[in-house]
């Protein structure tokens, strides 16, 4: 009694993902940004995002012809520290264990907040635009840094 | 740990750790400055939690003392401009008046080097100032954040020799200067002596290398000073970074740490003192043990490899408090020729780690060298 239905809704689900399937075949590689990417755009995309980390790492070492460049110059330490002085080569970021309960700030934070409270308490600074191209350059540093840190999400 | 920091390791403890050899028997290790002295009761916790982990900060020196003393050790205040950084001023105001509020008192202090933070007239002179507080003889030996401004010209004008050694109720005591034989990196590069001073103060910068040694110089001199003590006597030595290799990239180490252990290898009880780390470290090569002694300024995370492993872990700080992890060190002469030093570590009531969720690396981490620096405009 209850089989013939069940083979139904069987065949029926087959068939609208096979369909989804053949969609995304014949449509997919005729889409922009599909084509197989090539050595010069990949040196492009490296080139970029390491563009991000030396700006990271200026700002992260207090350097502040850049600090100035990015806008940022007068917030990130009102004490001469930089971040690099308690967290060398990035050390004790722990980039990989954000998203966490931060107890410092008492709330559930992100490696941003995190950095914006470093620049708020220890460095005495004012914090800075999260979506800001410095806070963007902070984050790419501390994780290009951390490469091969496996992720612990929410670890203390 | 890398291969090549094990392969050192084990070389090290080939020539100078043959079976058997290790600081005098008679060096006992007591719970007793395991803990800051008004906090008694954390004692029985550290003991049941890491038994199996000696215990630290307790050094005897066996016929050491000719009457009981103490002497006491700050280092690392990092120094900035009092208008710039009135945080660090307040900590070195602390601990001079703590030092000098020490009842019975200390017989003198060490300052261990990086008085000032950009080697500045300004900062040296504000540190002398601070520390006229303390009015017990004071001996310092410099850091690198004190010399590679003007090349130690001041630090020179304002502290004489950076090498010493004097004798106190039957202790040789000798004052190392591992700074100021960084190579040349600066020449070649027209850096002016900021540019200088900068690079050396980023501890992992790329560009000073491995600036910090003893010398030939200095290692014949101590040798020539050690010549007539009796090598069953006790010597302590004060430095600014660790007589052994710990971390070179950050200048943990002297880089001709093998000489340095050749020219003490005769001797029974040596212990190092030293700064540089801003954290608590201790180990034993040979006949030698080594304590390192944390900062006044800030405290620095334990490197990414290379700990000793018979440092007991100072315990993972609160960034938020400018207080913790930093302080500094009294070092107690016992009429029972015991040497202790303790740790004030200002702000905790537990120095060392209580569960693995205490420690820095409890979130583990591969970390990798900085690059900007290289890519600078020269």
């Amino acid at each position: 009694m209850t089989i013939k239905p069940s083979f139904r809704s069987l065949l029926r689900r087959s068939a609208a993902a096979g369909s989804i399937a053949l969609a995304a075949v014949l449509v997919g590689p005729a889409s922009a940004h599909k084509d197989p990417v090539s050595p010069e755009q990949l040196k492009i995309y490296q080139e970029a995002f390491m563009e991000e980390v030396r700006k990271g790492d200026l700002l992260f070492h207090g350097d502040q012809a850049t600090a100035d460049a990015m806008g940022v110059g007068t917030s990130l330490s009102k004490t001469g520290m930089a971040c690099a002085m308690c967290h060398p080569m990035a050390s004790d970021t722990h980039p990989q264990s954000f998203p966490k309960f931060q107890a410092q700030m008492a709330k559930f934070a992100t490696l941003r907040d995190m950095i914006n409270w470093c620049i708020e308490k220890p460095n005495q600074g004012e914090k800075i635009d999260p979506e800001s191209e410095a806070m963007k350059a902070l984050e790419a540093y501390i994780t290009w840094s951390n490469t091969g840190s496996v992720l612990q999400p929410g670890k203390f | 740990m890398s291969d090549e920091l094990d392969r050192i390791r084990r070389e090290m403890h080939s020539v100078l750790q043959p079976e058997g050899v290790r600081p005098d028997d008679s060096l006992k290790i007591t719970r007793r400055t395991f803990i800051h002295g008004s906090l008694v009761f954390g004692a029985a916790t550290v003991g049941q939690a890491f038994a199996w982990w000696p215990l630290l900060n307790t050094l005897d020196i066996a016929h050491a003392a000719e009457a009981p003393f103490k002497f006491a050790w700050i280092s690392d205040t990092h120094l900035y401009p009092r208008s710039l950084n009135t945080r660090f001023v307040d900590k070195v105001v602390r601990a001079a008046q703590e030092v000098q509020a020490m009842d019975p008192p200390a017989d003198f202090l060490i300052f261990g080097g990086d008085l000032a933070q950009l080697g500045k007239i300004e900062e040296l002179e504000l540190g002398v100032d601070l520390l006229k507080e303390i009015k017990i003889p004071k001996h310092y030996i410099p850091g690198e954040h004190d010399w590679y401004l003007d090349m130690g010209k001041k630090w020179g004008e304002l502290f004489g020799q950076p090498n010493w050694t004097f004798d106190h109720k039957g202790v040789r005591f000798i004052g190392l200067d591992t700074v100021s034989r960084g190579p040349d990196y600066w020449t070649a590069k027209n850096m002016t002596p900021e540019e200088r001073m900068g690079h050396m103060a980023t501890l992992d910068g790329t560009v000073a290398g491995p600036w910090a040694g003893v010398g030939r110089d200095q290692l014949d001199w101590m040798e020539k000073t050690l010549a007539d003590w009796d090598k069953t006597r006790p010597v302590v030595i004060f430095s600014h970074n660790p007589l052994y290799e710990y971390y070179p990239p950050w200048n943990f180490w002297v880089r001709d740490w093998r000489e340095v252990h050749e020219v003490l290898k005769p001797f029974a009880k040596v212990t190092n003192i030293h700064g540089h780390v801003h954290q608590v470290l201790y180990n034993e090569i040979g006949t030698l043990r080594s304590i390192g002694m944390l900062a006044t300024s800030w405290p620095w995370p334990y490197a990414p490899e290379g700990l000793p492993k018979l440092t007991k872990p100072m315990i993972r700080v609160d960034p938020g408090d400018p207080y913790d992890g930093v302080g500094w060190e009294k070092i107690d002469v016992a009429a029972t020729d015991e040497v202790d030093v303790e740790y004030i570590m200002w702000g905790r009531k537990e120095v060392f780690v209580q569960s693995p969720e205490d420690h820095d690396k409890n979130v583990s981490e591969i970390i990798r060298p900085r690059i900007a620096d290289n890519m600078w405009p020269y």
